[in-house]
């Protein structure tokens, strides 16, 4: 009978409350580590980014100075804008492939369905140093393979390297890499559906679009509230691809082509360290910003 | 900047294991750290420098050389008690980010590193190099090239480092690609420019060069022939930027407009598409350092035979003249633990002639010593690749022609993003070379007053 | 809190095998679509034709790289000389590299797999003052891009001496802020809060409660933890570039990079022959990761579950 109650009741239950020092002790590893590891250069790089360093005249105190600079910074803002456009077009194109993979791995009509559901997972496995490597040959314009085929066939060949088409081959690179890793998080979501409701939903007569409809995508809500949450993160903080692909495209890709790759060329070409610290944390509230009021809304449907 | 962390009184039991692990695992290493050694140029007596040499000592050299170890050898053959770690962290740019890092961080820096010319005036103005006067280093000064030599002192009259190569720039081509076309070696730039809208007229997937939109050392290699000195300081905090004057507005006007015309190719060099590309015969000719022959002869080995070598197009046939692109020297970093073994080394490794000679024949540089560009059987040779051309001959007598004045600029890093982005994008983009120039001249001095230098524009 | 649900689900997965279980909850005569797996078939193909590039061109000499079609063999394949060279290149430094990868990953999963479930155990079965403010804390950790960030790591690292040595590397691993969600969500779900109270009457204290009763049931969660933060550690390439000097202590990301540099910026001799080896080192490391995943996967399929379903 405690038991139920506990079961249904999870908030402040007394068991829970009279033993928290023991809570704390199992959180204590962890969160000894993200204080040493992770909040204490959070705070020196807070503390840098009050501070102005140059070559001649050594380090000053500007207080806000760096922020208020880095809110008008131009560079920075594109970085921002080209990231967010970047997300508001990658992002749904890849949650909705993984949607859709997911939906046809679920639904039983694929044979080899094992070997495809591992092979569209497989590029998760490769690291982005890799994966450009290997698109970065694939795009070449003129010994890639795909430029020698269209020159065979004497079609002019596709710029996937151009200035126009950068963010969509960037766009291509990063949806080839974590398609599978979303398509696994809603499919496996999808295997948690009780057979017995679709059982009822067969007897009610329901086709199989209306099951995809009722069934599986609300069972689909909170994965997908991940996914995209993960994907906001992700997209906002890209860099490794743009970085690599670099060195194939210098004259497309700047060192502010994103926010976070801005960051990086401060830190490590301009050598100013108090400034990159600055737009970090600039981006990083971003990051929080368009996250919270991602969450918000999603909440908000759920309650609706 | 010590920060408000480094006496944090928490918990922390863990974090001291850590240090004391950390402490140790650095200690075996040897690493450099907090250093006392001096920057006085009183000459440290010759009883003391052996006394050094006979003290077991482990030194770290960051060098990206490859097979360096045979040279490193015969150091310490000759020196048993001292023993040098060699570690490749990163090749120019990667490595030069690490260093400073280690440098700022004051823990993980080396004894000795390479650093390449260019690079010099980057790590003295935060004066992290050591002068090596004081180590017997003015001695060595007839046995370098001139206009090296130059290029390791600074304006007080150190010696910040020792050359080690240097990369005079000349031209390869494919003569058979000239002979199909009736093309002559041009000798100006006016020929180069006629023969590139020939060549490319004749045959629209060939182009008669490649001048790579990322490449700022070739840019600046062409500057220094035509006798630019864009970057001047004096004094540490005086500089004086001249990216966009007459030569070099020339220089953008010629090439920009080559470049819009499509005559010539912009693709970033180094690329396996640019490495095929070379392969395939789509560029007529190379303007390469004198490393570019044994490069070449490595990288296209499907084009055998059919390159050879000669001298850059003049601007002015009667005083022809030549820039640099690359060479490296050793460098020793101020705050080492081992100063005088650092020292010894560093003039040992470049100086000695066995072990100069070594990185000639073994890992093919191009020499820095006057003795070796001036050796019958280096001068001799005459490798098949080039058709048995005695292309050493050719790059040693371009060497003699290399001004030996020209200057860099104390942020490398930055004024060579800022090229590629501006006149390296408007050669790819085909857009005005010359504004572009503008573009660069005013984003170097922005950055420069940023960091307190007072900028003169030239 | 949708709890009926979830306790159907708990009552349902505990019924069946995880993983596989299509047929057994649908009528076993259900039609096999081609059109639907031709297409999906074709959605394979794009996901495989960058490796089988990679696997294609693992076979081809420096020279044939740049001279042949890329997405075909040359006439001379020459896969087990490039594997092999890839394994003497520079005194055998990519069997170290392989090494340390293993090591980096292993140790660095491992050790946050424990951390988060002890903490993840932590923070769904105890109430205590913070604990709200400080799972939100770790949660909007993630948002803070750390490619910057990356200087002050490395000086305060300086500081305790911990630059360029395996720790730099494997402790900032140890945080997995995915982790800690993942197995406060499993915490929540798998050990009931009756096994809890029983054992608690039965007199065992709240660690032993933990490693013999909890551990157990978190397992499946436990192993996706590991899987995943296995993936994140070995594929890491930043932290490791910023943190490490010594080519020697490099893991294989790293290390491949350096030879993807010394390739391209060439130089006379073994130098121009490394775009071979860069592409053969690329395949071998990405096999132990895919093996890894294709052995193991009942078990991560059933540990997302619970991550996904909940909020």
């Amino acid at each position: 009978m405690m038991a139920t109650t506990t079961v249904n009741t999870p908030v402040k239950s007394p068991p829970r409350r009279r033993h928290g020092s023991a809570g704390v002790l199992f959180i204590a590893p962890f969160m000894v580590l993200f204080l040493l590891l992770f909040l204490a250069p959070l705070g020196y790089a807070a503390y840098l980014s009050l501070f102005q360093e140059r070559l001649i005249g050594g380090s000053t105190f500007v207080g806000l100075d760096n922020y208020v600079t880095a809110l008008k910074d131009p560079e920075l803002l594109k970085g921002i804008g080209r990231v967010a456009l970047f997300f508001v077009i990658q992002v749904p194109v890849m949650l909705l492939l993984a949607l859709c993979f997911a939906l046809a791995l679920d639904s039983g009509l694929l044979r080899l369905a094992r070997v495809i559901r591992l092979g569209i997972f497989v590029p998760y496995a490769v690291p982005s140093v890799i994966a450009t490597l290997m698109w970065g040959y694939l795009y070449g314009p003129d010994f890639g393979p795909f430029a020698q085929i269209s020159h065979d066939l004497q079609l002019p060949a596709p710029h996937f390297l151009s200035d126009s088409w950068m963010l969509g081959s960037l766009a291509n690179i990063v949806t080839w890499e974590f398609v599978g890793y979303n398509m696994i998080i809603l499919y496996a979501a999808l295997r948690t559906v009780p057979g017995e409701l679709y059982e009822a939903a067969a007897m009610d007569g329901a086709g199989a679009w209306r099951i995809a409809w009722s069934i599986k995508l609300p069972a689909l809500r909170p994965a997908l509230t991940l996914t995209l949450l993960f994907s906001v993160i992700g997209s906002f903080q890209l860099f490794n691809e743009p970085k690599l692909l670099m060195k194939v495209a210098p004259a497309v890709i700047d060192s502010s082509y994103t926010a976070n790759l801005y960051a990086y060329s401060v830190a490590f070409i301009s050598q100013q360290t108090n400034y990159a610290a600055t737009v970090s944390f600039i981006l990083g509230l971003v990051i929080v910003i368009v996250s919270y009021a991602f969450l918000l809304t999603a909440n908000r449907r759920r309650t609706a | 900047m010590s920060g408000p962390f480094s006496n944090s009184p928490s918990s922390l039991s863990r974090r001291g294991f850590l240090v004391a692990a950390g402490a140790l695992s650095l200690a075996a290493c040897g690493g450099g750290g907090g250093g006392t050694s001096g920057s006085s140029s009183k000459p440290v007596g010759q009883a003391d420098i052996d006394k050094a040499m006979k003290t077991p000592t482990q030194l770290t050299f960051w060098t990206w050389v490859p097979n360096i170890d045979k040279e490193v050898a015969l150091f310490e053959k000759k020196y048993p008690a001292v023993k040098v770690k060699v570690v490749n962290a990163g090749q120019g740019t990667p490595q030069y980010t690490k260093l400073r890092t280690a440098l700022k961080a004051n823990s993980g820096a080396p004894d000795m590193v390479q650093i390449e010319f260019q690079a010099i005036p980057t790590f003295t103005i935060t004066d992290s190099l050591l002068d090596l006067r004081p180590y017997g280093a003015s001695a060595l000064k007839s046995t370098f090239v001139d206009w090296t030599w130059g290029q390791v002192s600074g304006s007080g009259g150190e010696i910040w480092a020792i050359p080690q190569d240097t990369g005079p720039m000349g031209m390869l081509y494919r003569k058979d690609i000239f002979d199909q076309h009736g093309i002559q070696v041009p000798t100006t730039w006016d020929e180069f420019a006629a023969a590139a809208r020939k060549l490319h007229k004749a045959d629209p997937d060939v182009y008669l060069t490649n001048l790579a939109a990322n490449q700022v050392a070739a840019w600046h290699g062409l500057l220094w022939q035509a006798g630019a000195k864009p970057y001047v300081t004096s004094g540490k905090s005086d500089i004086t930027v001249s990216v966009d004057d007459a030569v070099s507005k020339k220089l953008g006007e010629y090439w920009g407009t080559l470049a819009k015309d499509g005559v010539i190719g912009v693709e970033p060099d180094f690329t396996d598409a640019w490495y095929a590309a070379l392969n395939k015969g789509k560029y007529a000719t190379w303007l390469t350092g004198a490393w570019g022959p044994a490069f070449l002869s490595g990288s296209a080995k499907a084009t055998s035979g059919k390159w050879r070598a000669a001298p850059l197009p003049q601007w002015d046939a009667a005083k022809p003249s030549s820039g640099n692109w690359g060479g490296s020297t050793t460098a020793v970093i101020r705050s080492t633990k081992n100063p005088v073994q650092a020292a010894v080394f560093a003039q040992f490794l470049n100086s000695d002639p066995t072990s100069a000679k070594m990185f000639a024949t073994e890992q093919f540089f191009f020499p820095a010593t006057k003795t070796l560009l001036s050796e019958p059987s280096f001068l001799a040779e005459a490798p098949a690749f080039y058709g048995g051309q005695k292309v050493n001959q050719i790059f040693a007598d371009i060497s003699a022609q290399v001004d030996p004045a020209f200057q860099w600029p104390p942020f490398l890093d930055r004024v060579a993003t800022d090229w590629t982005e501006t006149v390296g994008k408007s050669l790819a983009d085909k857009t005005d070379t010359v504004r572009a120039l503008g573009s660069w001249q005013s984003r170097i001095t922005t950055f420069a007053k940023s960091q307190g230098f007072t900028v003169k524009a030239g | 809190m949708t709890t009926a649900t979830s306790t159907t689900a708990t009552t349902v997965k505990a019924k069946r095998v995880p993983a596989e279980a299509g047929p057994s909850r649908r009528s076993p005569t259900r039609r096999r679509s081609t059109p639907l797996t031709i297409a999906m078939l074709a959605v394979l193909a794009y996901f495989l034709l960058p490796l089988f590039w990679l696997l294609v061109a693992s076979t081809k000499s420096t020279q044939d790289l740049f001279n042949t079609f890329g997405l075909w063999f040359s006439h001379a394949p020459q896969l087990l000389s490039n594997i092999k060279a890839t394994f003497t290149q520079d005194d055998g430094v990519f069997g170290r590299w392989l090494l340390n990868t293993v090591l980096y990953a292993g140790a660095s999963a491992l050790g946050a797999a424990l951390l988060a479930a002890a903490a993840g155990y932590g923070f769904a079965k105890y109430r205590f003052r913070g604990h709200g403010a400080a799972f939100n804390l770790v949660l909007g950790a993630i948002m803070i891009p750390t490619t910057a960030l990356a200087i002050p790591t490395y000086l305060l690292f300086a500081k305790a001496g911990l630059v360029n040595t395996p720790w730099a590397v494997i402790l900032p691993s140890l945080i997995s802020p995915f982790g800690l969600y993942l197995m406060r969500i499993y915490a929540e779900d798998a050990v009931p809060d009756s096994l809890v109270e029983a054992a608690r009457m039965d007199g065992a204290g709240e660690l032993r409660i933990f490693c013999t009763i909890a551990l157990r049931l978190l397992a499946p969660g436990l192993v996706t933890v590991i899987l995943f933060t296995l993936v994140a550690t070995w594929n890491n390439y930043f932290l490791p570039l910023i943190m490490l000097n010594d080519p020697n202590l490099y893991p294989i990301t790293v290390g491949l990079s350096s030879w993807a540099d010394q390739a391209q910026n060439g130089g006379a001799g073994a130098s121009s022959d490394m775009f071979a080896l860069v592409v053969t080192g690329s395949l071998i490391s990405i096999i132990p990761l895919v093996l890894a995943f294709l052995l193991l996967q009942r078990y991560w399929q059933s540990g997302l579950a619970t991550g996904g379903v909940k909020q």
